[in-house]
């Protein structure tokens, strides 16, 4: 009982924590005029999570999602060539967006890099993966590039004649990707010259480095599955798409039933409070209370002796850090009101095997923040393709493209963000009462243990909507 | 750093309402918690 009144104070702490300041997401968002105040909306998110929370408890009294059920649906034809001419076009996207970065004019409006990399691919691949799979593994060019070098230097060298590839450290897990992830949300958020499109280039190229020479110690696969910070971050929204691409054939299956099996290997967990902690943050560090801690804690900085710059960007480095703590207290917290329904469950069991419930409102909070940069900021390309480097060029005949502002409305970007909350939360809920069915000895334990994942989920709900309701205003 | 955010109480006293969802699930469980406790004096 005592550890459950410390969970709920601290989950009402964090997010009071959190309230008191409006923000701005990444997005662009236009005047709305709603039939309901915002915070209504709130509420009402609230609702439908209890509803749903009570039909669950009451309408799904054994676990249905735990095996996964595939089906092929269509086995596509010449598999292997479109695989390497997947690769090739993402190479040759990866060097130009690179040339047009160093070789193109520095302003970020006309540079394909900083448009390319912030909303085409950060944004653009994960509402793409969600949908039809994992399109990125098919182009991802450094993929390309060691499986290129693998079969010449095997055909150079013999089969048999290369060495074997290290062993990947099991203890080191998904955390390589956290930390990455981490690394470009700082590069995103902090970083002052983060539009900077010859730095962006030659970030991307330090991050190719990287990756190729891990492939190379420890193998193309493991590698990927493991540390590539983006192949693994969008692998795993992935998971969430009804549909997966396997050797060739395209296999169909239950919504949520491909993130059931996910791997809770160490990092995990940490990974998807990155994702959902640093997409708060972008809302967040937007907010009034940010802006009115932010120059005490630079001053408290520069009172060191550091650059007014420098000791900004510390600033907002331990915001966003501390943002990420945040999410993973939460969710601690969760788990640590799961234990209290007395299973011998340890914290470290439960938060491995409920760490996916977080994977569908990772996917909502980053729908919900980036939808309307998406659908503005992505027109960008039209222009920036047919003059990437930003030098007057005109190669497709579209140079003189522009964004329309006016093609979705400000409402109905409020209510796609809203649903996107909504429905994420409900699936994290639906997840974690089939992960409670199938973990405890029965259905009042499993919906007794899952009050305090509810607590978390109207947390997260509210704290999103929050984020946006302040960003609209 | 808590004289800005009071002097602007008039911009973000709405974010408190956000949060009311959050108290009311935390007091019901607390709530159900108690009942059962009474209900049973040898539950946890």
């Amino acid at each position: 009982m005592r550890r459950r009144a410390l969970a709920a104070a601290g989950v009402a702490a964090g997010l009071a924590l959190l309230l008191p300041a409006t923000a701005a997401a990444h997005g662009l968002v236009g005047k709305q005029d709603l039939p309901l105040p915002r915070w209504l909306f709130a509420w009402g998110a609230a609702g439908v999570l209890i509803v749903s929370f009570v039909a669950l408890a009451t309408l799904w009294p054994s676990p249905r999602l735990q095996e996964l059920r595939e089906r092929a649906v269509w086995r596509v034809p010449g598999a292997r060539a479109l695989e390497v001419l997947g690769g090739a076009i993402g190479v040759v996207v990866f060097a130009v967006v690179v040339y047009a970065g160093l070789a193109g004019s520095q302003s970020p409006q006309e540079n394909l890099a900083p448009t390319f990399i912030y909303y085409v691919f950060w944004v653009g691949i994960p509402f793409l993966s969600f949908l039809v799979g994992d399109v990125f593994r098919l182009f991802n060019p450094w993929r390309a590039i060691a499986r290129a070098v693998a079969w010449a230097a095997t055909r150079i060298a013999g089969r048999g004649a290369l060495p074997e590839p290290l062993e990947y450290p099991r203890a080191l897990g998904r955390w390589p990707a956290a930390i990455g992830i981490l690394a470009f949300a700082w590069v995103e958020l902090v970083y002052v010259d983060r539009d900077d499109p010859s730095t962006l280039a030659i970030m991307a190229l330090a991050y190719a480095a990287v990756q190729l020479v891990g492939m190379s110690l420890y193998g193309i696969d493991p590698w990927l599955r493991n540390a590539d910070p983006f192949g693994v971050t969008f692998s795993l929204l992935s998971r969430l798409a009804p549909l997966r691409w396997h050797d060739g054939r395209l296999l169909a299956r239950r919504p949520l039933a491909g993130i059931v099996g996910l791997d809770p290997r160490p990092g995990t967990v940490a990974l998807v409070c990155v994702m959902i902690g640093t997409t708060s943050f972008d809302g967040f560090s937007m907010g009034t209370v940010w802006n009115d801690v932010a120059p005490d804690l630079q001053r408290v900085f520069m009172d060191l002796g550091i650059g007014a710059e420098t000791a900004l960007q510390i600033a907002f480095t331990i915001g966003l850090v501390a943002m990420v703590l945040l999410v993973a207290a939460l969710y601690r917290l969760g788990v640590e009101g799961m234990r209290t329904v007395g299973e011998a469950h340890s914290a470290r069991e439960l938060a491995g095997a409920f760490a996916h419930t977080l994977v569908p409102i990772a996917l909502a909070y980053l729908v919900a923040h980036y939808f309307s940069a998406l659908t503005y900021q992505a027109q960008a390309m039209a222009y920036l393709i047919s003059d990437p480097l930003g030098d007057g060029s005109n190669l497709f005949g579209t140079a003189s493209a522009s964004i329309d502002y006016g093609w979705i409305s400000a409402n109905a970007i409020w209510y796609v963000q809203v649903g996107a909350l909504i429905v994420g939360h409900v699936c994290g809920l639906i997840l974690a009462h089939d992960r409670a069915l199938a973990l405890y000895r029965d259905v009042r334990a499993a919906t007794r243990s899952q009050y305090w994942m509810l607590v978390v989920m109207v947390g997260f709900t509210s704290l999103g909507l929050w984020l946006l309701s302040a960003a609209s205003q | 750093m808590s004289g800005p955010v009071l002097a602007h109480i008039g911009h973000w006293w709405t974010s408190i309402l956000y949060v009311a969802p959050v108290v009311v699930v935390v007091v019901w469980l607390a709530l159900q918690s108690w009942r059962a406790k009474r209900r049973d004096p040898e539950r946890r």
